[in-house]
């Protein structure tokens, strides 16, 4: 037994810090016993009082407000927050808002896209760790940051998409140009043009010739993990684009193996068709979604219904236990010391769905979900259908590689449903319609960030916000333990990983990027008996 | 083109002095060839502003241990901060920026880049500027309408 692998069979602690250089944002505590993970804590250290801030403000707060959450997914924030006032109000949406609204969550995910990947998760594959496989080279020479061929092109782009978020909204990210009845731009027929411009280049210049290797329709004829592997034989630009190779690499590299997760899905859903969600109702939301929520436990599929949406607290820094419906929802931090006194060990909530006949469960949110999600029969025509996903996690299971595979399969989706909704929009008709601003009243309004399902909660009293509650796609993901102990989903997705080298883990750090939580990974490792640090291993660095 | 950004989070205290500087500047008018941007906490899209400026203008709180609501300015050579190989999405701020916007830009990068930080007194969670802050920033206000060209107030 050589000198690393005693230390591999020794039982040690790791933690995956996450949030970069600031430090104790996000640690995944991990435990690991002969190379491999057997338990695994999310520990988010960050509090994040946006709740508090809303009480009593001004109901159009949260246009505000809840963009300033992120400033990567602020044009998302805005979206949900729109839509829990246009229920709560009851007001009616002109169709060419409802164009500008998915056009604006589209733009914002397709930045997202291109930059996650360069900027963040391929970082990882040209990890000296690699080197020996003989596709090494060619991933430095492609994806090493700020030398790599394609990463250059691919950070460049990420700046184009949303230009057209600011063409209609003035401004991204932070933008607050989504009012209850409509938006508040009045967009000309040459920015109109502009748009398909932008897009063309997205494109000609990084879509079709560096990711797909091909045209975005003839990717989209690939139905089923067959389809995808004869994809790759059928010509050398399929195998050598970046997806192509990616995919080749992943495999050899092993990450097709690792880092499933729970296996349960959810999608809150996005995009309205226009004419059907003309009044935006709670109950009327599924049925005029584009792209379609719903729960996969695994096995079938579900309604999604916000009614049986839960955020556990035992595990989290809230005083006392318990399990609310965000309307019931309460927002009481304890100071983490006394927290620790109690067994918990997070900032962030645990959010669970209530499955009919299961309980309460965690589900997975972000792109593996919604494409697994949108496998699901029954949909309309103009809803979206893709049974890819479906098959692949049937065929060979979700992992790190299906998850990022899930992620840039949206590229192609969102830029074709971008060019359509262009095209519907009428410059002869209205934009916003006033509503009527009701001092009493309940909201709902979600949609999918780049990174997952994305919720807001309002209740309205006396005119001013009684209760505020947000569901982040980090909170479902990163969530901690709830009272049934069950894990959250990266706490799960941790288990079971073979860590070959463990005083460089970059695995856990593929699997925590691979979620693409508003976090950033560290790896810290330690062994369990001395807690003495084994190795810092920071994700972004090479 | 003069470039100037605005940078921090509104939704902590003091934080939002560089956005609300960038909603002051609107407000008052600034000349013809200057361009604002709210860079709020969107880092990398810092970077991508600073395209075809000749000049670009950073504005952002600190603390530095000074007296609050006390004015830094700043040469951007010197808070730029290396190395690359360090930046994140998540966690990627203006000095970021700067050595990110060198580098994706190469010979459109601004010529010159000054930095205006303010010395805050409270970043806790929440809306609104201190005092000592609000007036801080009408003084910077007053600073940068001039140097841009423009009108000051008429006091």
């Amino acid at each position: 037994m050589n000198k690393q692998e005693a230390v591999a069979k020794k039982k040690m602690e790791m933690k995956v810090h996450s949030l970069g250089r600031v430090e104790g944002d996000l640690d995944v505590k991990v435990l690991v016993e002969d190379g491999i993970v057997v338990d695994a804590w999310t520990e988010a250290t960050m509090f994040r009082g946006f709740e508090m801030i809303l009480k009593g403000k001004d109901p159009q707060a949260g246009l505000i407000v809840t963009p300033r959450i992120c400033g990567i997914c602020g044009g998302s924030h805005l979206t949900k927050a729109v839509y829990a006032l246009d229920t709560a109000w009851g007001t009616e949406v002109p169709p060419n808002a409802t164009l500008i609204r998915n056009l604006g969550q589209a733009a914002e995910t397709i930045q997202s896209i291109p930059r996650w990947f360069y900027a963040l998760f391929a970082i990882g594959l040209t990890h000296k760790n690699y080197a020996s496989s003989h596709l090494y080279e060619e991933a430095v020479r492609r994806w090493a940051p700020f030398v790599g061929e394609h990463y250059e092109i691919g950070v460049l782009v990420s700046a184009k998409p949303v230009e057209i978020y600011a063409i209609f909204g003035g401004q991204w990210p932070h933008s607050s140009f989504m009012v209850p009845g409509g938006v508040v731009s009045a967009p000309t027929l040459s920015d109109i043009t502009r748009s398909i411009s932008i897009l063309e280049q997205y494109r000609e210049t990084w879509l079709e010739k560096i990711l797909l290797g091909c045209s975005v329709e003839r990717w989209l004829e690939n139905k089923t993990w067959a389809d995808i592997l004869a994809w790759l034989d059928e010509k050398p630009e399929h195998r050598d684009s970046d997806l192509g190779f990616f995919i080749r690499y992943s495999m050899e590299l092993g990450l097709d193996k690792y880092g499933a997760g729970p296996g349960r899905y959810l999608a809150m859903g996005s995009f309205f068709h226009p004419q059907n969600y003309r009044y935006p109702t709670i109950e009327g939301r599924n049925a005029a979604l584009i792209a379609r929520s719903g729960v996969f436990d695994g096995e079938d599929y579900h309604d999604f219904d916000q009614t049986r949406v839960r955020e556990d607290h035992t595990y989290s820094f809230y005083r006392g236990g318990g399990s609310y419906h965000p309307f019931e929802g309460v927002t009481d931090p304890l100071d983490p010391m006394e927290g620790q006194k109690e067994g918990k060990y997070t900032f962030a909530k645990a959010p669970r769905y209530a499955l009919p006949g299961v309980g309460e469960i965690p589900l997975e949110v972000g792109p593996l979900a919604r494409q697994v999600i949108a496998g699901r029969p029954g949909a309309e025509d103009w809803q979206d259908f893709d049974p890819l996903f479906r098959n692949i996690i049937k065929e060979i299971g979700p992992s790190v590689m299906v998850r990022v595979l899930a992620r840039l399969h949206e590229a192609p989706k969102y830029y074709l449903r971008m060019r359509q909704w262009l095209n519907q929009i009428d410059l002869d008709e209205k934009f916003y319609i006033k509503p009527n601003e009701l001092p009493e009243g309940r909201g709902f309004g979600a949609t999918e960030a780049a990174r997952g399902a994305l919720a807001d909660w309002i209740q309205l009293k006396d005119g001013k916000i009684e209760n505020y509650q947000v569901i982040t796609p980090t909170a479902w993901n990163i969530g901690p333990r709830d009272r049934h102990g069950q894990r959250g989903p990266i706490e799960t997705a941790m288990i079971g990983v073979p860590i070959k080298n463990p005083e460089d883990p970059v695995e856990l750090a593929h699997i925590a990027q691979g979620y693409d939580s508003c976090l950033v990974c560290t790896v810290h490792a330690y062994d369990a008996k001395s807690h003495k640090e084994l190795a810092k291993y920071e994700v972004i660095k090479v | 083109m003069t470039v100037v950004i605005g940078c921090g989070n509104l939704l902590r205290s003091d934080d939002g002095a560089g956005p609300m500087l960038i909603r002051k500047l609107w407000e008052r008018g600034v000349p013809p060839g200057v361009r604002l941007a709210d860079g709020g906490t969107a880092g990398m899209d810092v970077a991508f502003q600073i395209g075809d400026a000749e000049e670009l203008i950073l504005v952002d709180v600190c603390t530095s241990g000074a007296e609050p609501g006390t004015i830094f300015e700043l040469p951007g050579e010197e808070v730029e901060t290396p190395p690359l190989e360090d930046l994140n999405l998540h966690d990627f701020r203006w000095d970021h920026a700067i050595t990110m916007g060198r580098w994706l830009l190469k010979s459109r990068f601004p010529k010159k880049v000054t930095v205006f930080l303010i010395e805050a007194e409270n970043l806790s969670y929440g809306f609104g500027l201190s005092q000592t802050v609000e007036k801080a920033l009408d003084r910077l206000a007053e600073e940068l309408i001039q140097r841009l060209g423009g009108k000051g107030s008429e006091t």
